[in-house]
């Protein structure tokens, strides 16, 4: 076995000279053919129809509200889910922390301490349309990874301005690549023993979306 | 060698025997054949309803190719610039340049981890180097938390898919695995009552176990940062929960920039498993203070890559980004499923991809295991030529063997001489179908087939019937006829 140092130069050196013993082919990332659709055509209404559509294609739970409802329909789901323990990131309003619930904030919790309770709420980062697709940029508001992983219920509260309709307009609204993400199209699934598909298998079994028409 | 589900498949290119040989059992074993045409069945069909509504498909599959075209090209740049990046973010990159150099780096890095078990997310390249005997030699339990990865794990089986890697078990036989080596005697054979246990088997071992083996679906130069997809969040469990993560990554695995990202993946979940996305997608970048990983090992891996990248017809392999659409569609692959091409890289893009990793020195019969037909080529989203390079490859083991027989002792040789003397003129051709006709009369039955030839013929008629020789050539019609009408 050859030292570390020796392997990169060696490793390097076969892919440089087997490159360079053929020119490229393609031109700078700029120059690249890109005719493939980045902007959606939906209006806004077709756009917010289009994402409810594909999450319960999930099988995730999707409701409405108006902004100044937000805190009761929290309140409404968390009672409706039958739940009683849940945790949240550190940058949730605090309103949204209905009362008549246990409420563990993760002021960095033990991971233990996190798989004990029944739920989570977090806030997005975006939404895609397209593919139904959940955005979490791990921000103050989403909370760290672990923090939608471990619960078995996760409410993601979803703005409807934060929705866009293609994948293309999702890179356009970052303003620089996050550091970590999770895209996250329905809950866990498997279909691995005869394509049956199963849902929840070790992330959450129950995705549950607030989406908040904050629009006007 | 067993190609069978009860059976440990050979799946090592340096000992696995030749295609044909390979693929009899399964042609002959119904349940298998059912099992593989069942689930090659289902993703199809989704993967057809979703592409259908991208009307942009091609357009994302031409720009899908330049990109990872592009990455190829410059690879030794986004290659140096990724471990830039992933350095500076508190990640450590470890090169290797074959399979036993990166087992000795994975093994010793569980020996600083004073590891005794090992979380593994589902990563064929590990499969590539045969990772799991390496780290149980080392006294270090490996647990595969990928469903598939664990039936095959617990069966003592190996993976037959680059995606599905089970598809070729059935549910009373994953039943019969988790029952005995689970200990759960009344477990049912539903597939939500198995998925169960098996989630009841790894929760424990997600929480508890603190160092992870993983794979990567990318590497991205400009920021450093791998992606990984997935459906079942044991993805997550292992990027997340463990204090050490050690990535086992090939070197071509790499894309420019994360933008790039709104192309790939726009094409690898719909490819892959007929979903427009997969349930997860997680994307990070060296360790994040406070959020997973204290410790992040990213292992680039060579292992015969890097001789791919000087041939001109050939580099295209390394585009590939393992969706396995190939797979699912081709006409050989349905029929044999994956144990009979004795690589973990099974299907069309295996049947290129193993005999180059080898440098065409092993796996030489899988450039034949193709009908040339051309399917896989059309579902390939980043539109890698299979047929080409196939044919490429066939002509290079042709070459080969030129080399190395003892010429004239050789029937192919022979024949070949033979051949080209009787095509060679008129009256030798009819000679030699008069020959033939009353050669094949014994063996030929009423149907107008041959179905058992002795000897060289048998070659053809173990895996093939044979047209029997009718007792009127053309020209002999065409001649007869003409005479008719005058």
């Amino acid at each position: 076995m050859s030292t570390p140092s020796q392997s990169r130069r060696l490793i390097l050196d076969r892919v440089r000279s087997a490159t360079l013993k053929l020119p490229s082919s393609e031109p700078a990332p700029v120059g690249l053919p890109r005719d493939y659709i980045r902007r959606g055509k939906l209006g806004a209404q077709d756009r917010l129809k289009l994402m409810i559509e594909r999450l319960r294609e999930y099988d995730a739970d999707v409701v409405e509200c108006a902004p100044k409802d937000l805190p009761a329909v929290i309140g409404a789901q968390l009672a409706s889910s039958g739940r009683q323990t849940f945790v949240a990131p550190t940058g949730l309003p605090p309103d949204w922390l209905a009362a008549g619930f246990v409420w563990k904030i993760d002021r960095e919790l033990e991971y233990s301490e996190i798989e004990e309770t029944e739920g989570v709420v977090t806030m997005a980062f975006c939404g895609i349309a397209d593919s139904g697709t959940i955005v979490l940029h791990h921000s103050e508001t989403e909370g760290r990874r672990v923090l939608t992983l471990l619960p078995d219920w996760h409410l993601c509260i979803l703005y409807a301005s934060q929705v866009v309709e293609t994948l293309p307009e999702y890179f356009d609204r970052c303003p620089k690549p996050p550091s970590l993400a999770t895209y996250i199209s329905g809950p866990s699934a498997t279909a691995d023993i005869e394509m049956t598909r199963i849902k929840g298998v070790h992330g959450p079994r129950f995705l549950n979306v607030i989406l908040v028409r904050d629009e006007e | 060698m067993s190609t069978s589900y009860t059976g440990h498949p050979v799946l090592d290119p340096r000992f696995a025997p030749p295609f044909p040989t390979a693929a009899l059992p399964v042609l002959r074993n119904p349940q298998l054949r059912k099992n593989v045409a069942h689930a090659t069945d289902v993703i199809q069909t989704k993967r057809a309803r979703l592409v259908a509504e991208k009307s942009d498909w091609q357009q994302l599959r031409t720009t899908a190719a330049a990109i990872r075209s592009h990455a190829l090209d410059h690879l030794g740049d986004y290659l140096e610039e990724f471990e830039t990046r992933c350095t500076a973010a508190g990640g450590k990159v470890h090169w290797a340049s074959d399979a036993a150099e990166a087992r000795a780096i994975i093994v010793e890095l569980l020996r600083q981890e004073q590891a005794s078990e090992v979380i593994k997310i589902k990563t064929m390249t590990s499969a590539e180097i045969q990772l799991n005997p390496a780290i149980e030699a080392a006294g270090i339990h490996a647990y595969e938390t990928d469903l598939a990865e664990l039936i095959l794990q617990l069966g003592e089986d190996e993976p037959s898919h680059i995606v599905v890697p089970a598809l070729h078990v059935n549910r009373s036989q994953v039943r019969e695995i988790f029952a005995r080596r689970m200990g759960l005697k009344d477990l049912p054979d539903d597939p939500k009552a198995l998925t169960a246990a098996a989630r009841n088997y790894l929760r424990q071992k997600f929480l508890t176990i603190p160092t992870a083996i993983s794979g990567a679906n990318f590497l991205i130069a400009e920021t450093g940062s791998v992606a990984i997809v997935e459906s079942e969040g044991n993805g997550r469990m292992c990027l997340t929960l463990p204090r050490t993560l050690i990535t086992l990554a090939g070197i071509e695995k790499v894309l420019p920039r994360f933008s790039d990202l709104e192309v790939m993946l726009q094409l690898l979940a719909r490819s892959a498993t007929g979903e427009r996305m997969s349930p997860y997608t997680s994307l990070w970048t060296g360790v994040t203070p406070g959020d997973g990983p204290e410790r992040f090992h990213v292992v680039l891996l060579d292992n015969g890559r890097s001789p791919i990248l000087a041939r001109p017809t050939e580099r295209q392999t390394l585009r590939c980004i393992r969706c396995a659409a190939c797979l699912n569609t081709c006409p050989v692959y349905r029929q044999t499923g994956g144990h009979a091409y004795g690589s973990v890289y099974p299907g069309p893009i295996g049947a290129i991809l193993t005999p180059q990793l080898m440098q065409m020195r092993r796996a030489q019969s899988l450039p034949y295991a193709s009908s040339l037909c051309g399917a896989c080529y059309d579902v390939c989203p980043v539109k890698i030529e299979i047929p080409k390079v196939l044919l490429e490859l066939r002509s290079q083991v042709v070459n080969q063997e030129r080399r190395s027989i003892a010429q004239f002792g050789d029937f192919m040789f022979i024949g070949m001489k033979a051949a080209n003397m009787i095509f060679g003129g008129a009256r030798r051709f009819r000679a030699a179908q008069w020959l033939g006709r009353l050669a094949l009369r014994p063996f030929t039955r009423k149907d107008g087939w041959i179905h058992n030839l002795p000897s060289l013929g048998s070659k053809w008629t173990q895996t093939r019937d044979l047209r029997g020789l009718p007792d009127q050539s053309f020209r002999q019609w065409w001649a007869a006829r003409g005479k008719e009408e005058r």
